[in-house]
């Protein structure tokens, strides 16, 4: 532990110079991590508010119209599958209606299914603004968007008419918000067994089966594998249908990636000067050590333990400005919270010693090389 | 008669190669024994600060052996060089090259550190004990850049005493000094010599202090000229 020891005294002679470093750590590491972070969360957010109140994959029938029979081997596929998400399977009817209030009217397409199921894809008990998440016989759910557009309140009855031209009256017990306006002004939720009656389905045909993930971005390889296990259905899954939104979160990822990496770089190129410039420094120290016994190794891990202690308590420091820097931005006005997830914390803080750590790589070998003589006889 | 300590055997030394090479030393042999005082004298450029890198085990001769106490060191892997350099020799230089980073206590201590043979305690009682002998009692805890020039060099000899070598090589420890240190610190190598039974070879370009040591080495153009056994002081081994 000499080494170390040593290491500690030759910084702390240093004061101006090891705390410039280290501030110079600091800040490259809380850029990393604060610009990691809060592009983490923004394409967090974006995905959430795209997929996380939607279906990931969705079965359906190949003919637009058509019934999916959810039978035993379609339940066996999807329900044992433990890429979804825990009760996070809906069966789903759907039907389209005409809202008319006497002076205006707006198509509705009715969701029907279980609040339990709903749950699972739409969150819709938690996204209920007004009224309660019910859905019996007539019971309907209505978006905020729709309500406020006919001034519509819970406990109000409204008529909708169906393509067969049949009306029914539903009353309003809940008012959701999910966060989209098209949805809350277009889609409401009914009881399964409305769909059900008037389209003439049995009990085990559905417009579609939806399911969310535990991971979303496996839509892809799920639906290629349900679409493998099961015939005569279509399987469509949300990344296909957003490519746009894909490419634009790989393109801000990538820029991201490259932010970080040079502000990486110029990290090193700090670390790497200042040690470089420290092995010069104590050349002579070093020298004297040597004659006295100490081996290459020995005096080479100096520096390594240099670098340690500037990329440990640069990275340390950096982890600190960067919760600094992220509670400062929780006051900037945005949509979304930046949270720093604690892999990322230790991945970046790794990174920056390693970083530290490789920086010593040219001090420690001509600190190896160095030959105690030369100091000895050059005074 | 004492044990030998170190023998040199027709030790070579050519710096560079062709027609650029340079003959820094030619067979130079001589034994020394343990608990020797003695001096090494030539001229600048004359190959003894050569022959002081050679027995102080930081150089390997390009031809011949350098043996410490029957064991030749001239052909060890570099590791195991200072690992031996730092258990039997002792360097005293004209500048004191003490680490300033560090205090007198550490300064002193530090070949013990390096070696990190002795506990804690034992290198704490030891570095006081070296630093008594040399008259520095109460300077442990002072910063290196504290003192005065003489005391920096007493301090330098401390340290060179600190790991008990067999042999303190001194490369003109008072080239740098007034005439009182000088004399202060010609009187400790004869006193630290006579209580410790540590052997010295003093290499010095000043006739006065080689004098006064018991044996006279003078080097000339890269060959041992003469070997002298010198009547000032205890009589010549």
């Amino acid at each position: 532990m000499l080494s170390l020891r040593i290491a500690w005294r030759f910084l702390r002679s240093a004061p101006v110079q090891s705390v410039l470093i280290i501030a110079g750590i600091a800040v490259g590491i809380s850029a990393q991590i604060f610009v990691g972070s809060l592009i983490q969360s923004l394409q967090g957010s974006l995905v959430d508010q795209t997929i996380g109140s939607a279906p990931q994959v969705t079965i359906q029938a190949l003919e637009e119209g058509d019934p999916v029979t959810y039978d035993d081997r379609m339940a066996e596929v999807i329900e044992n599958d433990d890429r979804v998400e825990p009760g996070s399977i809906a069966k789903i009817r759907t039907v389209s209606s005409l809202y008319s209030d006497g002076t205006d009217s707006a198509p509705l397409n009715l969701i029907g299914s279980t609040i339990a199921e709903l749950n699972g894809i739409y969150d819709v008990s938690n996204r209920i603004e007004d009224g309660e998440a019910s859905l019996r016989s007539d019971e309907i759910l209505v978006g905020t968007d729709f309500a406020e557009k006919f001034g519509l309140e819970v406990g109000d009855d409204i008529r909708l008419t169906f393509q067969n031209g049949n009306p029914s009256t539903f009353s309003v017990a809940g008012i959701f918000d999910l966060g989209a306006a098209a949805f809350n002004e277009r889609q409401a939720f009914v009881n399964p067994d409305v769909p059900a009656s008037l389209l003439g389905w049995s009990s085990n045909e559905y417009s579609t089966i939806d399911s969310q993930l535990n991971e979303p971005f496996a839509s892809a390889e799920v639906a290629a594998d349900w679409r493998r296990e099961l015939a005569g259905v279509e399987v469509v899954e949300w990344q296909a249908q957003n490519a746009d939104l894909l490419t634009a979160l790989q393109s801000q990822s990538s820029s991201s990636y490259l932010i970080q990496t040079f502000v990486l770089v110029a990290v090193a190129l700090g670390i790497a000067s200042t040690l470089a410039i420290s092995a010069v420094q104590k050349t002579r120290q070093i020298g004297i050590l040597k004659a006295m016994g100490m081996a290459d190794g020995a005096s080479g891990r100096i520096f390594l333990y240099q670098a340690l202690l500037l990329g440990g308590i640069g990275s340390l420091s950096g982890v600190v400005l960067a919760t600094l820097f992220i509670w400062l931005f929780s006051f900037v006005p945005v949509s979304f919270a930046v949270v720093m997830q604690p892999w990322f914390v230790l991945l970046s803080a790794s990174i920056g010693v390693l970083v530290a750590l490789a920086s010593s790589i040219i001090p420690i070998r001509g600190t190896s090389k160095l030959d105690p003589i030369e100091v000895i006889q050059n005074g | 008669m004492a044990d030998l300590l170190v023998r040199a055997t027709a030790l070579d030394k050519i710096y560079g190669e062709g027609e650029a090479a340079t003959h820094a030393l030619r067979g130079v042999t001589f034994d020394f024994e343990e608990g020797e005082f003695a001096s090494i004298v030539g001229q600048s450029g004359s190959g003894k600060s050569t022959l002081l890198n050679l027995l102080g085990i930081l150089d390997t001769p390009t031809s011949g052996t350098v043996t410490y106490r029957g064991q030749d060191i001239s052909a060890l892997p570099k590791p195991k060089r200072a690992k031996l350099r730092g258990e039997l020799v002792g360097f005293v230089f004209q500048f004191h090259y003490l680490l300033p980073e560090f205090s007198v206590f550490e300064n002193v201590a530090m070949p013990s550190f390096i070696t990190g043979r002795l506990t804690q305690e034992e290198i704490r009682r030891r570095a006081f004990e070296t630093l008594g002998l040399l008259g520095l009692e109460g300077l442990e805890s002072k910063n290196a850049n504290q003192l005065s020039g003489g005391q920096k060099q007493r301090v330098a000899i401390a340290r060179a005493l600190m790991n008990r070598p067999a042999l303190v090589l001194a490369d003109e420890p008072t080239g740098n000094l007034d005439t009182v240190n000088t004399n202060l610190v010609y009187d400790l190598f004869r006193k630290i010599n006579a209580e410790t039974g540590t052997a010295f070879l003093i290499v010095t370009h000043d006739r006065g202090v080689a004098q006064r040591t018991d044996r006279i080495l003078e080097v000339t153009d890269g060959e041992l000229v003469q070997d002298m056994r010198n009547g000032y002081g205890p009589a010549a081994r």
